[in-house]
């Protein structure tokens, strides 16, 4: 059942340009193109759960589709314009890995995901490929968080693994439990909420967001 | 009954918020955190007598250790409120807190609680949300001093938890695969009560790749070694009432997670995979923690890592087995909450005092705060492992319980660490309690409410050294009964 549906040529270029959707990120320089590129990819992720819903005619899953068009695709963007509006945060973002470097390094994350998937034999009755695919968003994610500077990239770091799991979680057993998924929007939203207060909270203490300053608390 | 534990502290909250003096805000949180703490008891007590309660479409539900860390949570819950009104009131007299920081304060305290109520009455091993959650609230306690140091702690915090328990998440969601194959598509399928029932039959290496993910994930937040690093900023720049509730509470809470999952996993997979993973993150934290307590210049980041210590024994505990070494791990859990709180609200005294947090820049407490340099005393030889008190003996189940199973190296390291962190932890304390007192100081104590508040939790110290009562004794059996 799962094959035919996460098989289907339509999903895989879904996946495939999530998987785009996440170089535009490691690739731009300017926290709006990063911030739009992360809609894109919650807005494609909103097709999976939707193409997933209509094939197998879960009501749930149209309702975490929703979620996620709604959520993630429209709120939490707007959230990150009007914190990038409100402290006028430079629009480049300082990297502490190059552009070219992050392309190479986010290219060699996805290969490592794809083998390490392949590898652990259970999971190869399933469709390989979006699982590679999520993993390989988790691995990207993670090294956003480290490579920029910004606070605000750190946050969309996060969000970008989190992006992984839920694609992770669909295409292993078609989304969580109605009650979990709710749960798991829940804590995103106020998640990035709280995230936004402490970066105003940065900002106004040390008049930046780079976390450069973020060093005096040791041993 | 689970219903009426979870809604008193979120009432408590909403009331605080809409007080308008520091008095009504106080008597508020008291009269709320009394009342969380009798329907706490009052639901262990029906757990103990009656079994598990189920409720709202099995969604919440308390057997034996949902029961047993309700009742850490709203033990110490409660003498945290007590301990409140003396340092916060503190703060505000001195003008550190205004009336509406307050409010927030008292607010976000309860709905903190509320927080840690979930996540043990939480039926589903949905409870990642519950414990996200609790990283939320008490980020946003952290940062109500607006210091620069607050503020990184907080950031720190927010970032390396919400990562950490993404990969618990990751674990979550390979649990619900393999319970899915078994139980069907069911919202039931991921409800401890069903999962349990049928783990043996899950797919081994799918669990084992979840465990891995869920030690790692839940262990970020409950302070285990290499994942500790938020922990010592963290818990030293929170307020202090709070810093025992995170040191005491939280970290028992997210250790709650782990135990849940290893129940499962080890009755997948086996319980060699499991124990040595669990024994190795445990020695870890107990030998990470050794040299920076011996070294350590600020005596609430001592307390920070003497958490990371007790939670790697705890884990020592669950991974030992057998009933000794879980029994011993449940008691150790309530017995370090006990003890650190005291800890953290003596360092508070001394805090507000001194309002320094460099040990060297404190001393002779004793002459200068009666009541405070003996309980810190007594709260260092008790969180050291010394006899009479409590923490000796549920150390010493745990030592007893790994040298029986065999596990002989991990003992002896363990017992090595255990005495270098006793030199180093009692040396830090001790000068700052005996010797001159500081110029300027002068003698007093700060609140009577925060004496109060110790004095409760030395009683718990100082008896369950010498004696476990049998209805307790019969509750931790229980809930050992639970985990194997």
């Amino acid at each position: 059942m799962s094959e035919i549906i996460l098989g289907s040529k339509m999903v895989q270029l879904i996946i495939a340009l999530i998987l785009v959707s996440t170089f535009l990120i490691l690739g731009s320089t300017r926290l709006y193109s990063c911030v739009r590129a992360f809609g894109i990819q919650s807005f494609l992720l909103a097709c999976v759960a939707g193409i997933v819903a209509y094939s197998t005619g879960k009501n749930d899953i149209y309702i975490v589709a929703v979620l996620t068009l709604v959520i993630k695709a429209a709120v939490i963007p707007y959230i990150f314009i009007y914190i990038i509006r409100e402290i006028k945060v430079k629009r480049e973002i300082e990297l502490y890995v190059n552009v070219s470097p992050s392309l190479i390094i986010g290219g060699v994350l996805v290969v490592i995901s794809y083998y390490l998937i392949r590898s652990i034999s259970i999971i190869s009755e399933l469709s390989s490929f979006a699982l590679s695919a999520s993993m390989s968003l988790v691995s990207i994610g993670l090294f956003v968080m480290i490579s920029r500077k910004k606070a605000i990239m750190q946050m969309l770091g996060i969000l970008i693994m989190e992006n992984g799991l839920f694609l992770g979680a669909i295409s292993l057993t078609y989304g969580m439990p109605l009650l979990v998924e709710l749960g798991i929007f829940f804590d995103v939203l106020i998640g990035v909420l709280i995230m936004g207060i402490l970066i105003f909270r940065i900002n106004k203490t040390f008049e930046t967001i780079d976390t450069d300053m973020l060093k005096t608390l040791i041993g | 009954m689970i219903e009426y534990l979870l809604l008193a502290p979120l009432l408590t909250s909403i009331i605080c918020f809409l007080t308008k003096t520091r008095k009504q805000v106080e008597t508020v949180s008291v009269i709320g955190s009394i009342a969380t703490l009798a329907l706490g008891l009052l639901l262990v007590n029906n757990v103990f007598k009656y079994g598990t309660i189920v409720t709202w479409q099995n969604a919440l539900f308390a057997d034996a250790f949902s029961a047993f860390i309700v009742l850490i949570v709203s033990i110490v819950g409660f003498v945290a409120s007590f301990y409140s009104v003396g340092y916060m009131g503190h703060e505000f007299d001195h003008n550190i807190f205004d009336i509406r920081k307050l409010k927030m304060y008292y607010s976000l305290f309860h709905i903190f609680m509320f927080t840690m109520l979930l996540v043990g009455v939480t039926n589903n091993l949905g409870l990642w949300i519950a414990i996200e959650m609790t990283t939320l609230v008490s980020a946003l306690l952290m940062i109500l001093y607006s210091r620069k140091s607050s503020v990184e702690a907080a950031w720190k915090y927010m970032i390396i938890c919400t990562v950490g328990i993404t990969f618990a998440l990751f674990g979550t969601i390979l649990t619900y695969y393999a319970a899915v194959k078994i139980l069907g598509e069911t919202g039931d399928a991921l409800n401890w009560t069903s999962l349990i029932a049928v783990a043996d039959q899950f797919d081994p290496t799918i669990m084992k790749l979840a465990f891995i993910f869920i030690l790692i994930g839940y262990g970020t937040k409950a302070g285990l070694a290499p994942m500790h690093t938020w922990l010592p900023d963290a818990h030293s720049e929170a307020p202090t009432p709070v810093s025992a509730l995170l040191s005491g509470v939280l970290l028992n809470c997210a250790m709650y997670g782990i135990i849940r999952f290893y129940a499962i996993a080890t009755k997948s997979v086996g319980v060699g995979f499991t124990s040595n993973l669990i024994i190795i993150f445990g020695l870890l934290s107990l030998g990470i923690a050794v040299p920076f307590i011996i070294l350590q210049e600020d005596y609430k980041r001592l307390l920070a890592y003497s958490s990371v210590e007790h939670m790697g024994i705890v884990a020592l505990g669950i991974g030992f087995g057998g009933v000794y070494g879980i029994f011993g791990a449940i008691l150790h859990m309530f017995n370090h909450a006990m003890t650190k709180s005291l800890m953290f609200f003596g360092a508070g005294n001394v805090l507000l005092k001194h309002e320094t947090k460099e040990i060297d820049k404190v001393s002779g407490i004793i002459k200068t705060m009666p009541v405070t340099g003996p309980m810190l005393i007594i709260g260092a030889l008790a969180i050291t492992g010394s006899p009479p008190f409590s923490i000796f003996l549920s150390e010493f189940t745990i030592l007893a319980a790994g040298f029986l199973q065999g596990h002989y190296v991990p003992s002896i390291l363990f017992l090595l660490f255990l005495i270098m962190i006793f030199a180093g932890f009692f040396n830090n304390i001790s000068k700052m309690v005996f010797g001159t007192p500081k110029p300027g100081i002068t003698k007093g104590e700060v609140s009577r409410w925060n004496l109060a508040a110790m004095s409760i939790l030395i009683v718990f110290i100082i008896v369950l050294g010498v004696y476990i009562p049998p209805f307790f004794y019969d509750m931790i059996m229980k809930v050992v009964a639970v985990i194997r």
